[in-house]
């Protein structure tokens, strides 16, 4: 077919650009003008309905799932500190199963607000609501003077586990520990993905969430079905071995002001506590003549030391290395990758995707320019969460070689959820109850 | 290692006392600098239908057993035709209320004769599944009246929403909740 | 504990804990893998594919306007076409040279050239009208508050189509409202024009009589000067020789011989009709247009030859009979 005659004749490269931003702007122009059209005249009594548009959850709930949170989270405080009630916290954690649960369908919760507050931070036109804000900051204040006491029984996920545990089996401690490094992976990993804007992986994952809707894909359902099943015996695995907020909460119950104590006074060492914890949580003395000498360990520590940045460095490396591969978690890069295996010749099966695409009519040089600045971001985003595991993983290393004299059963503020079983199972407790 | 026996508790007290200082302050700042540009309200998903290719993820995708997304009428753009690409199939035989004839694979479009030539066409939200298959027919043929609206007297309003995961036209997006719908038509304007 | 059931143990939760990040890693891995069909899908390619055999007509040539907006496309016998994009005008000469005229006032949504080589531009609730060489001769706004002008035909008299009254008017050449044509009558056996999108096209044909696309009825109308309603043609189709969906035929143009070249909106589809409605040809089918292309103008120029107006491509394309390539 030969062309004619050209409005233009050839033009430079920005004056094709400019036209091409004048022709998209008028296009819309046009489009606009294109629905001016007449509307029918009914000579009939008929009224033209208009369009429904029935709200959804009023204002008022909004506030009212505050408060709720903010009360529990009270009432869990004083249950594990004060009153030391296992039953009342335990009656607190049925309250939260079937507030934040079912009734709320578990949406939103502090362990997906990570996702949404580190959007906020990264994408500036994102406006995060105040609920998730407050839903996100509450229970880490909280933490950081009273422990993990959202864990104990405000949180539906906990609740969900610590429900079904019927006969909890002792997860060996050297394991825990590997394990407690993949709630750190999955904190890196989800934090990446909602800064990139690619994902919010807590919430796709979220193994209990379809439960409390009791609907959702076949396969989340399977997996809630599967924790379930491993929750009676292991003690709270999600909240244990993946959940994110608890990587946060467990770093801030650290430093808490307040700790759960097994005993409300004194230990008398009697061991009864020993096998109460079903999380791993109970920590055991440790005798005051250290095992080694103190110039093994002074060398171990030195040798981890210097061990330290290399090991950081190259964990941020290898991560950089894979973000070809986690970058795909961005819909714009998957959707560019397929566009230019098409135009490349190196498929011929198109996707809904990009027939989609095809059909906005957008311009895949664009959207490739634009899928790869996404890349560019995963690489330093990669690198970082590299950096950050590596920090994690010495630091735990670092904790593990450091033995620190310890007298009495005590629980570790880091990983004690505040479930209050121990109380029961000390004399101390018991006598003291007596004598009230 | 062993510690100094005189000193460690309170020493290693007041290190986390200070810690527990910046923790809290940082995470107070964080809140108070995003409270800023928070708003009071949150946000809840909606298809912008300029945007909609019809790809039939919103009727497959939902966490919900019958996806929480209609098809929505806007009446003052529809042309209240006869032969309706969104209410007949393409190869319709006869313009009628046949089963055969429909397009909406449930039967969720109703069809009411007014006066001659009009016919107003409304959907049944209970049997509407979201596929906008009538969505398609209606814009290739006719005014686009027929469109795709998040209902949130249905919609869970999931923190990640299934659907705008894997929205083919990347239609989907987070409005402000009291504004929640994005409609065509006068209503839009 | 002792080792045996430390080790047991150790096993099952490294074997859980694989099953989980299995399942994670699989269900991102499928996802990206991407799920390819759409089971609601609304398949109009049987219909796109439609037999190219009997298409004896071949796109010979295009006419670029890259960058503008096509809005309005008519012949100017002898002397080529005149274009508007927005409220943009050019003329188009015999060797299809591209010349910007004047500016119009506001977007033209239709317009027409009568034998003196006067030029009407009909604007959404005006109509301009102009001297052969551009000048300003006069501004009829005469139209009522709810017109949609959305046609013109200028011959003797001049016709306005309003879409916003369902009406077509007839006027002297000063602007003098002398009839209205096609409002309902039962009594002239008149059925109404039923107009459902933006697309109302008229055209006077050589003996002075107009015709007029119903579109809501999927039917061309002939009208005499008076009003009367000489006959009408068309039926509803997905087949070629029918008009599809809800409000086709589009637009349509008179070629020199009489016969009716149509264009269809959905089904993109540019045909040859006999002036009883008989069809002759087919000159375009849907697969040479992108999908979901409207505003299809035409216009018939000289030596059989067929002037589509492609906004979609921003580029005027011309259809020959008989030269495939």
């Amino acid at each position: 077919m030969k062309k004619v005659t050209s409005l233009s004749g050839s033009k430079p490269k920005w004056a094709v650009l400019l036209t091409a931003v004048v022709m998209i702007f008028m296009a819309a122009q046009w489009a606009a003008a294109e629905n001016r059209f007449p509307k029918p005249e009914f000579e009939s009594a008929y009224q033209q309905p208009r369009t429904t548009t029935p709200d959804g959850r009023g204002h008022v709930f909004e506030i009212l799932d505050m408060a709720v949170l903010v009360l529990m989270l009270i009432l869990a405080t004083v249950f594990a500190h004060r009153r030391r009630s296992r039953k009342a916290l335990f009656v607190l954690t049925i309250v939260s199963l079937l507030y934040f649960g079912f009734w709320r369908r578990g949406c939103v919760c502090p362990v997906g607000s990570i996702q949404n507050m580190t959007l906020a931070v990264f994408n500036q036109s994102y406006a995060v609501p105040l609920t998730v804000i407050v839903f996100f900051s509450i229970p880490i204040l909280f933490t950081l003077f009273f422990g993990r006491t959202f864990c104990a029984s405000v949180c539906p996920l906990g609740a969900v586990q610590e429900f079904v545990l019927l006969r909890p089996a002792t997860v060996p401690f050297r394991l825990s520990r590997i394990l407690g490094i993949l709630p750190v992976l999955y904190l890196g990993m989800a934090v990446l993905a909602a800064a990139t804007g690619a994902t919010f992986l807590i919430c796709r994952f979220d193994p209990f969430v379809a439960l409390f809707r009791r609907s959702g894909s076949f396969d989340i359902l399977l997996l809630g079905l599967f924790f379930i099943i491993l929750s009676t015996v292991i003690g709270r695995p999600y909240c244990r071995f993946l959940c994110p907020y608890g990587v946060i909460l467990g770093w801030m119950s650290k430093l808490s002001r307040f700790r759960v104590s097994i005993s409300p006074d004194i230990c008398v060492q009697c061991r009864l506590c020993e096998n109460a914890c079903p999380y791993g949580a109970i920590s055991k003395p440790v005798p005051d003549d250290p095992p080694e000498s103190r110039r093994t360990g002074v060398r171990r520590l030195r040798a981890l030391l210097i061990a330290a940045p290399l090991v950081i460095m190259l964990m941020g490396w290898s991560v950089s290395l894979m973000h070809p591969l986690i970058s795909r978690m961005h819909y714009t890069v998957r959707l560019a990758e397929q566009i230019v295996k098409e135009e490349t010749g190196s498929t011929d099966q198109t996707t809904l995707e990009s027939r989609g695409f095809r059909a906005s009519g957008n311009d895949p040089g664009i959207l490739i320019k634009e899928a790869v600045q996404i890349r560019n971001r995963f690489r330093t985003g990669s690198w970082i969460a590299g950096i950050f595991f590596g920090i994690v993983i010495m630091g735990q290393v670092l904790g593990l070689s450091m033995v620190r004299h310890r007298n009495d059963y005590e629980a570790d503020p880091q990983s004690c959820f505040g479930c209050g079983r121990c109380f029961e199972s000390c004399p101390r407790q018991h006598m003291r109850k007596a004598e009230k | 290692m062993k510690p100094d026996e005189k000193q460690p508790v309170s020493r290693r007290d007041f290190f986390r006392d200070g810690l527990r200082g910046l923790a809290a302050l940082g995470v107070a700042t964080l809140s108070g600098l995003l409270m800023h540009r928070s708003v009071s309200r949150r946000t809840v998903w909606q298809i912008d239908p300029d945007k909609c290719v019809q790809c039939g993820r919103c009727a497959t995708d939902c966490v919900l057993d019958v996806s929480a997304v209609k098809c929505v009428h806007a009446y003052d753009v529809c042309g209240y035709c006869e032969l309706c690409g969104g209410y007949s199939k393409p190869d319709a035989h006869r313009l009628d209320t046949a089963a055969e004839n429909q397009l909406c694979p449930s039967g969720a479009i109703r069809r009411q004769f007014i006066e001659d030539p009009y016919f107003e066409y409304t959907i049944d939200e209970a049997k509407c599944i979201g596929c906008g298959k009538c969505v398609k027919g209606c814009g290739s043929f006719g005014n686009g009246s027929l469109y795709l609206q998040v209902r949130h007297d249905r919609c869970l309003q999931c923190n990640d929403c299934a659907i705008a995961r894997n929205c083919a036209g990347e239609a989907f997006r987070r409005v402000p909740a009291d504004r929640p719908y994005l409609l065509k038509g006068e209503q839009g304007l | 504990m002792n080792d045996h059931i430390s080790r047991r143990m150790t096993t099952f939760i490294l074997i859980t804990a694989s099953v989980i990040l299995g399942f994670y890693g699989f269900s991102l891995l499928r996802e990206r893998a991407g799920r390819n069909t759409n089971p609601y899908a609304y398949d109009l390619e049987p219909f796109r594919r439609s037999d190219s055999a009997n298409v004896l007509y071949s796109e010979t040539g295009f006419i670029d306007f890259s960058g503008q907006v096509l809005t309005a496309l008519c012949a100017d016998p002898g002397h080529g076409l005149i274009v508007a994009a927005g409220s943009k005008m050019f003329r188009v000469d015999t060797i299809n040279r591209i010349s910007e005229w004047i500016p119009a006032d506001e977007p033209v949504r239709c317009l027409a050239v009568d034998p003196e080589r006067r030029v009407y531009l009909g604007y959404e609730k005006s109509v301009g009208v102009y001297s052969p060489d551009g000048s300003r001769l006069d501004t009829w706004q005469q139209f009522s508050e709810n017109a949609i002008l959305a046609g013109i035909a200028a011959g003797r008299d001049v016709y306005v189509a309003d879409a916003g009254n369902r009406v077509i008017y007839r006027m002297n050449r000063e602007g003098r409202m002398l009839a209205s044509i096609g409002e309902k009558d039962p009594v002239k056996k008149i059925p109404g024009f039923v107009i459902p999108g933006s697309c109302f096209d008229i055209q006077i044909s050589a003996d002075g009589s107009l015709w007029a696309v119903n579109p809501g009825r999927h039917k061309l109308e002939h009208y005499s000067p008076d009003g009367d309603l000489i006959a009408s043609w068309g039926h509803p189709s997905m087949r070629l020789e029918g008009f599809s969906g809800c409000c086709n035929p589009t637009y349509f143009a008179l070629t020199p011989e009489g016969n009716i070249v149509t264009s269809e909106k959905g089904l993109e589809r540019i045909k040859v009709y006999s002036p009883d409605g008989e069809l002759r040809d087919a000159v375009a089918l849907p697969g040479q247009f992108d999908e979901g292309t409207v505003g299809l103008d035409l216009a018939a120029g000289p030596e059989g030859r067929i002037f589509v107006m492609d906004p979609s491509r921003a580029r005027i394309r011309i259809f020959e009979k008989g030269e495939r390539e």
